[in-house]
């Protein structure tokens, strides 16, 4: 049986096609996202690639920002219940997930059988996720993926305002403006997010193996200082950001089964 | 069934269009006095002859209050006063503002000046509630108010009328506590809007015709067998539970609500007034029964074990903390709460609500993963 989970973030979209809830056959990321036709053209791309039509999939789950939108599945399930479960299929052992989105930022704590036990979001502000890099990135003319490398060469981080995007921009200008260095600024770009996404951690209790997903999670970086923050070790999502897409196809899998 | 449905249908309305429910009283000439959230004496309004009326705000955009609230006001008394502003209560001959908080007690004195049509009734409650002193102090705040009740209405306040309208708010509040019990054996035909939607159509009737109407609800669900729930059950808890979109959203991902410790419903309702031969100490002492609720001081915080017991009785898979934005009563409170109903293994979901910018898609994820993780738990 095949099964797909299409992962409609913010800023991304991500699919995973899976034959016999076991074996992936494809995975695509198209980087639009909700409110565009990336949701659609991800998803084809997907099936088309390996020789599939739609009628091949026994079942499409969607899930994220913009599952509601989407017209070409067969149910919708939040991104949080399909972390989880994708979570769970990688690292058995997962307790604690934290998933740094484009948009929001959510600590999960996991149960028995990858069950979602408790959770907590940030989904009003840009502080604290993925939004928040960008900007920041930008200023720094940069791109995100070269944000951790210029980082690790700082020599004396600065402290940056984690409570506001729009604060953290200016106060970013004005660092760079009177001197200080794009490495140094850059590093207390990290921590300023880390330090945001670790108080959500800390609200639900950290339990070890922490998980950090999403596109986040393959900064280094990123990692490296939320290790420190929380005094244990976190594991980056070896699907990083198609673990949410990876966690839709297993429950479309196990609820046609 | 139709006259169930009837029923329904013109509950359902008055709480969706007060408007409609209002004109008819200035039709009738009766004279109507705000209730501003959350605890007012209504009973010595409806003594007076008047109608109370509950303002809760309600989903609206802020285009004035902003000159008078910062922006970390929340947004049940920032809608009350924008609504104020654009002339919406100008109908009322006054309004009664309790000061539980200090955004309410900035809303009192916002009023007086941005909405001075409306004469601004000031109700500042013992905090120190548990005392003889706070009575007697209550019993003076409300002989107070009753004066100037008397000084609109033109004529006096009899004792007997003040008895009276005791016992009608009593029989209220008895026939909606009897309502929330029999909705639990009814989830389909009872979903979480309607459910709130009864409860709310009572701030803009006369009690009297909607406890009649509320009776004659309980007894057209009585005739037929409780019906059974597939779905799972939450308590809500809070100061309200709106804009109305979320519990329809409740309502889409299989969530019945099956027990509130709201403000604006059970709290109202769930202890009655001490009858007794001095109605206004009856209505001050009753401030020093109620337990509970964020707004009354309680250093022992026998909420959260009220809450457990409720959400426990109710046979509730889950309890659902509906905090307005910004309202540090119920923030002060959550963390204590929380802890209980964690120690007793009852999920907890947080939604932070909002009557200015709901963002209800947000909200509809954390309602979803929620009915989600409780329907996986089993
Ligand atoms: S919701 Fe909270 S902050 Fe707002 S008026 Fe009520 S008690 Fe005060």
């Amino acid at each position: 049986m095949i099964t797909a989970g299409v992962d409609i973030g913010s800023t991304s979209s991500k699919v995973v096609v899976l034959a016999e809830g076991e074996k992936i056959l494809n995975k695509v990321i198209i980087p639009v996202g909700a409110g565009s036709s990336g949701p659609a053209r991800a998803f084809e791309q997907s099936i088309r690639e390996v020789n599939l039509s739609r009628e091949d999939i026994k079942r499409v789950i969607a899930t994220g920002y913009g599952r509601n939108t989407f017209t070409g599945a067969d149910q919708q399930i939040t991104e949080i219940t399909c972390h989880a479960r994708g979570v769970y299929e990688l690292v058995p052992g997962v307790k604690t997930i934290i998933d740094i989105g484009g948009q929001d930022a959510k600590a999960i704590g996991i149960g028995k059988g990858g069950t979602v036990s408790n959770l907590i979001m940030n989904d009003k502000c840009a502080a604290g996720t993925g939004r928040f890099l960008e900007v920041m990135s930008r200023i720094l003319e940069i791109n995100i993926e070269d944000l951790a490398d210029l980082a690790a060469l700082a020599k004396n981080e600065i402290s940056i305002s984690n409570t506001c995007t729009v604060f953290a921009e200016s106060e970013v200008i004005s660092q760079l403006s009177t001197g200080t260095s794009r490495e140094d600024v850059a590093a207390g770009i990290v921590q300023s997010v880390v330090g945001r996404v670790a108080g959500l951690v800390k609200r639900i209790g950290v339990q070890c193996e922490v998980v950090m997903t999403g596109g986040v999670c393959l900064n280094w970086m990123i990692i490296k200082v939320m290790e420190k923050e929380l005094a244990v070790p976190v594991i980056a999502s070896p699907m990083a950001q198609l673990t949410g897409a990876l966690g839709a196809a297993l429950l479309a899998f196990e609820s046609a089964s | 069934m139709t006259q169930l449905k009837e029923l329904m249908s013109a509950l359902d309305n008055a709480a969706k269009h007060p408007a409609q429910v209002i004109n008819k009283c200035l039709e009738e000439k009766r004279l109507m006095i705000g209730c501003a959230p959350e605890y007012c004496p209504e009973e010595i309004v409806y003594a007076a002859g008047m109608l109370p009326v509950g303002l809760w705000g309600g989903l609206t955009s802020i285009k004035n209050a902003n000159q008078y609230f910062p922006a970390f006001a929340c947004s049940l008394v920032q809608t009350t006063l924008e609504l104020g502003m654009r002339g919406v209560y100008d109908g009322l001959a006054g309004v009664i503002v309790p000061a539980h908080c200090d955004h309410l007690k900035c809303f009192g004195q916002d009023w007086k000046v941005a909405v001075p049509q409306v004469r601004f009734i000031p109700l500042a409650h013992p905090i120190n509630r548990k005392l003889e002193a706070a009575v007697e102090y209550l019993k003076s705040e409300y002989s107070r108010i009753k004066s100037v009740l008397e000084e609109i209405g033109g004529q006096p306040i009899s004792d007997q009328a003040l008895s009276e309208a005791i016992e009608i708010y009593n029989d209220h509040r008895k026939t909606l506590r009897e309502f929330t019990l029999i909705a639990r054996d009814y989830c389909t035909t009872i979903t979480p809007s309607l459910r709130h939607n009864v409860i709310k159509s009572g701030y803009f009737m006369d009690k009297l015709e909607h406890t009649q109407l509320v009776n004659g609800l309980i007894e057209e669900l009585k005739k037929a067998p409780p019906e059974a729930w597939q779905g799972k059950r939450v308590v809500l808890t809070g100061i309200m539970a709106e804009p109305n979109e979320i519990l329809d959203m409740f309502e889409d991902y299989g969530l019945a609500v099956v027990d509130d410790d709201l403000a604006q419903e059970s709290r109202q309702f769930r202890t009655d007034v001490p009858q007794g031969t001095d109605p206004l100490e009856g209505l001050a002492r009753y401030w020093s029964c109620m337990e509970g609720c964020s707004l009354l001081y309680d250093p022992q915080k026998n909420r959260r074990f009220m809450l457990k017991r409720m959400a426990e009785e109710s046979r509730a898979d889950g309890v659902v903390a509906c905090i307005m934005k910004f309202c540090e009563m119920e923030e002060f409170d959550y963390p204590i709460y929380k802890k209980t109903l964690e120690e007793a293994k009852i999920p907890l979901l947080y939604l932070e609500l909002d009557l200015v910018t709901p963002s209800l898609e947000q909200v509809r994820t954390r309602i979803q993963s929620f009915a989600e993780m409780i329907s996986r738990k089993r």
